[in-house]
């Protein structure tokens, strides 16, 4: 062995640059130091276009008489925020970390950042049962929202069963999801134009995505799901790791792919047809959020909480603006989640120092 | 001894088979090299024997248990494997992608053990890649990423481990580099390496072992002192040869006729 | 050289076989046209459409397929034609499977022009909304090019794609914000969105022919450089290709050609998205005669599309842009399935 050198293993301490280990117990994590601080300042503006969330509207209310309502001391202002505003603004924050979540996790299954539930048919599917069940007469708000939890996993399924051909391979997936949301796209809007006036608005108020008349009821579907997803979260968040590698490699490194994918893309679509249940497909939400999360924390995966925080902040605002905008006309979410969330990103790959950055 | 070893193994992709009721026994703590002119079949051959392709027939056999049946997690602790084109993700960092390797010793509540990061300290310093570990992968030259590639392969620390032309895009120093480090492992740890090279000199040099394929059949294996002569690279490669003892290790070295020149 | 000979015969054949296959692909749409002009709510018999084409005449039927089938195919043909051209230059520079007209936000330049002429400039002729569509088109392709060239590294293919996505989201809100507070405009928007190739008179055809022509030549034009694009950035300037120009110049024929499409017929979404994987699927990667291809398919689709939308719901019409993806999702998804997809 005369030319090998003789190489000493490093005394330092060589982990995954950026990442430092959380000891809990036993247990260890791996936490990316600046994910970690992206969340954090991500969680302080959520909190406070929440608090602005209350203080905004027909009647401005101090933010100091929103804490005092959110605490349960008694206040003036009390029938304002409890009743009218909180219950909206808690079903548009679960919704956006809904869609955050679905967005990230269905792009780094198709290894691509233009997909999202709104491109390969899920928010379609979900639009073409609910608009269809509009025309045919069907319009109460307590099935509604249940059709298109249908619809969306309807879409999905299909899609994932069409796709599959002995594996899940990334770029088919992608489409024919997109060969569906086109399809049903046509079905809806076939509907629409055979329907009379006033049903093809309410569909095309519905498939924009409001949070208008939204509240506890909504929230009470959407909390404990989300509640119930968390752990699973978790499994995602790690599996992204491996996912994000080439096929061979990951396979070599003990990933079951089919399984892992499919468990990704399942979480995926159930987080966004739920969401897309309580508010309508709220566009652009799932494809925008992942991709200024991604570039805000660095990392070489898309963050999941940041991707949720960051989904959440983009629809609270723009629920915000959606009502005082042109008020006393509210406008639905779904128009102003992309002036609010595309702007930002713009500026990201205005002026992204990587080279490139993919999915 | 063999503990990976291949049974009428027959490999296809689509309707197009490559390889054929192929028996390889792939000899314990020892290196072994299959080598063969290009499209013979030998990197899919090294794909099966890591899992990342369904035989159509017959079987590749772990400590004799069929290897489709075995979950895929405890192969990886027992084997490791370099794609031949990996692709990282971007914008990832040398050292991340290192401690990626890790995965299969892992679990999602114990992510990074001191043993792992001996594991990834240990793999980065034998690739001679531990000053890049904040560096991105993407700004890396051809050679740098191999061995990045080679140090997550490492720091898996599995038993067997696959190498599919390993020296691709390295300069002749760090192809020699790189083989030295097989052989070292081989010697320090006990591993059994399996590795696909293009080079038959550097095959006959660095294998304890040398498989000859051609056409999805083995031609020929045993220790390269045996199966290197001038009449199995005719038949092997198409090459006229002569065959003479390696001035420096003594196996043989093979010397291609004369060059074509104007008459 | 005794190798050179099998392989140049080898060449030879797979050029008979893309010459025989482009030949029927311009069978097909022969044919196409021929059932366009002959299919309607009054059919009227292939002899008597030649006859009416060829030796003019005064009959009901004649007129029917002069005054109104003529123009409506000529539109079709066109906008198959121009759509299925901007995909494969779209997907070739992004090096995007799935971007197109629309992912990309072009498609929505124009509806965002189309709307603003319906809303606000009182426009509400066909002919007004062109000249609106292809302004339209073009500020939002500028737009997504300033973004995705500004910054490190060029306008690298994601950045691009991801830009459009951007640029698409912005313009989708302006068009509901607009169509959300100006309700007259929904009703006359909402026909015009599901884009369709009827009632389009050959004035509609003589404005746009220009611009198909600048935007055939110039996406023609840049077929090597496509081709040496899809081997990457690298490889494509070694070929010694310049790979900003072919860019540029590919995307600017795209978008001309969008602004044809969608002027001229509004936004048909199936088109430019499907055909260019239905033309490699068919003649390979080879960009000199998956052009083309685009080009022969996307109208026979378009064509073929509308045909059947006038019969099944008589008597009503089915527009083509929803009866395009209708009747080319199975293609698109059986066609997936059967191939490794190029990306």
């Amino acid at each position: 062995m005369s030319t090998v050198k003789d190489r000493v293993p490093a005394s330092v301490a060589v982990r995954p640059a950026g990442y430092s280990v959380l000891r809990a117990g036993h247990a260890r994590f791996l936490v990316h130091r600046r994910a970690v601080a992206v969340a954090s300042v991500l969680l302080v503006l959520l909190a406070a276009s929440c608090v602005a969330y209350l203080c905004v509207g027909e009647a401005f209310v101090s933010p100091a008489e929103v804490v005092k309502v959110l605490l349960g001391r008694s206040s003036p202002d009390e029938l304002v925020v409890e009743e009218l505003r909180l219950p909206r603004l808690v079903v548009g924050l679960l919704v956006g970390l809904a869609f955050g979540v679905a967005g990230a996790l269905i792009q780094t299954v198709a290894r691509n950042p233009l997909a999202s539930p709104d491109v390969i048919g899920i928010s379609q599917g979900a639009s073409a049962l609910t608009v269809a069940s509009m025309t045919l007469g069907i319009t109460s708000y307590s099935v509604l929202p249940y059709l298109s939890v249908a619809g969306g996993l309807l879409a999905a399924a299909l899609v994932y069963l069409f796709a599959w051909r002995g594996g899940l391979h990334a770029t088919r997936f992608v489409l024919i999801g997109i060969g569906f949301a086109i399809a049903l796209r046509s079905i809806t809007t076939l509907f629409m134009t055979k329907g009379d006036y006033l049903v093809a608005q309410q569909a095309q108020i519905w498939m924009t995505g409001s949070l208008n008349g939204r509240g506890w009821p909504e929230a009470e579907v959407l909390a404990p799901i989300l509640l119930v997803l968390v752990p699973a979260l978790a499994w995602a968040a790690r599996a992204q790791r491996t996912v994000s590698l080439d096929d061979d490699t990951a396979t070599a490194l003990g990933v079951r792919l089919g399984r892992v994918r499919l468990g990704l893309v399942a979480l995926g679509v159930v987080l966004a047809a739920v969401a897309t249940g309580a508010a309508g497909p709220v566009d652009f939400v799932a494809l925008l959020a992942p991709q200024i999360a991604r570039r805000m924390t660095r990392t070489a995966q898309i963050p999941l909480l940041s991707s949720a925080l960051t989904g959440a902040v983009i629809v609270v605002l723009a629920d915000l603006l959606a009502r005082r905008l042109f008020s006393p006309t509210e406008l639905p979410v779904g128009v102003l989640t992309a002036a609010v969330g595309a702007p930002y990103l713009i500026w990201l790959i205005i002026r992204s120092r990587s080279v490139g950055g993919t999915s | 001894m063999s503990r990976l070893s291949t049974q009428a193994l027959t490999l296809a992709y689509e309707d197009r088979t490559v390889v054929e009721e192929l028996d390889l026994a792939v000899p314990d703590g020892e290196v072994t090299v299959i080598v063969g002119p290009n499209a013979c079949g030998k990197s899919t051959t090294l794909r099966a024997l890591g899992r990342l392709l369904k035989p159509k027939s017959g079987s590749v056999l772990l400590d004799g248990a069929e290897l489709a049946k075995l979950p895929t997690k405890r192969i990886a602790q027992q084997i490791g494997l370099l794609p031949q084109t990996p692709v990282a993700p971007e914008a990832i960092t040398v050292a991340d992608l290192v401690s990626r390797g890790r995965q299969p010793h892992q679990h999602w509540w114990q992510q990074w053990s001191d043993e792992d990061e001996r594991a990834v300290s240990e793999a980065m310093a034998r690739t001679d890649v531990a000053d890049l570990a904040e560096r991105s992968v993407d700004e890396l030259s051809g050679g740098q990423r191999q061995r990045v590639w080679i140090a997550m392969a490492l720091a898996q620390e599995t038993e067997l481990l696959l190498l599919d032309e390993p020296t691709t895009y390295l300069d002749i120093s760090h192809q020699v580099e790189v083989l030295d480090l097989v052989r070292q492992l081989n010697h320090d740890k006990g591993r059994t390496v399996v590795v696909v090279l293009h080079d038959l000199n550097q095959a006959a040099r660095y294998a304890d072992h040398l498989v000859a394929m051609k056409a999805g059949r083995v031609v020929a294996a045993g220790p390269p002192s045996e199966v290197v002569t001038a009449s199995l690279v005719r038949e092997v490669f198409g090459l006229d040869c002569v065959i003479v003892p390696d001035p420096v290790t003594g196996s043989p070295l093979v010397v291609p006729g004369a060059p074509w020149k104007a008459a | 050289m005794p190798t050179a000979a099998p392989a140049s015969t080898a060449h030879r054949t797979f050029a008979v076989r893309r010459l025989a296959l482009t030949g029927a692909a311009l069978v097909a749409l022969l044919l196409a046209v021929l059932l366009s002009l002959a299919v309607g709510a009054r059919p009227i018999a292939p002899s008597a459409v030649i006859d009416a084409l060829f030796n003019g005449g005064h009959s009901d039927a004649a007129e029917v397929v002069r005054e109104l089938r003529v123009p409506r195919t000529m539109i079709g043909l066109m906008v198959g034609a121009a759509l299925a051209l901007a995909g494969t230059a779209l997907q070739g520079i992004t090096r995007n499977p799935i971007a197109d007209p629309g992912i990309l936000g072009i498609s929505q330049g124009a509806s965002v022009a189309v709307v603003i002429a319906i809303a606000y400039a009182g426009i509400h002729t066909l002919t007004g909304y062109v000249w609106f569509a292809f302004a339209g088109a073009g500020i939002a392709s500028v737009a997504v090019y300033a973004i995705a060239s500004s910054g490190r590294g060029g306008a690298t293919p994601v950045k691009l794609a991801l830009g459009g996505a951007a640029i698409n989201a912005l313009l989708v809100s302006v068009t509901m914000a607009v169509l959300t507070t100006k309700a007259s405009a929904l009703d006359e928007f909402r026909f015009w969105q599901v884009g369709s190739i009827a009632g389009r008179g050959s004035d509609v055809v003589g404005q746009v022919w220009p611009f198909l022509l600048v935007g055939v030549v110039l996406v023609f034009s840049v077929a090597r450089g496509l081709d040496a694009l899809a081997l990457g950035e690298d490889v494509a300037k070694g070929l010694g290709q310049r790979v900003a120009t072919v860019r540029i110049v590919g995307g600017v024929g795209a978008t001309v050609l969008t602004g044809v499409g969608v002027a001229a017929a509004g936004p048909i979404a199936f088109i430019g998205l499907a055909v260019p994987h239905i033309a490699r699927a068919v003649v390979g990667s080879d960009h000199r005669w998956v052009l083309p291809m685009a080009a022969l398919i996307g109208p026979v689709m378009l064509l073929v599309s509308d045909v059947i939308g006038r019969v099944v719901f008589p008597p009503s019409e089915v527009p083509a842009g929803v009866m395009t993806a209708l009747i080319g999702v199975p293609f698109l998804v059986a066609l997936v399935r059967r191939k490794t997809v190029a990306a």
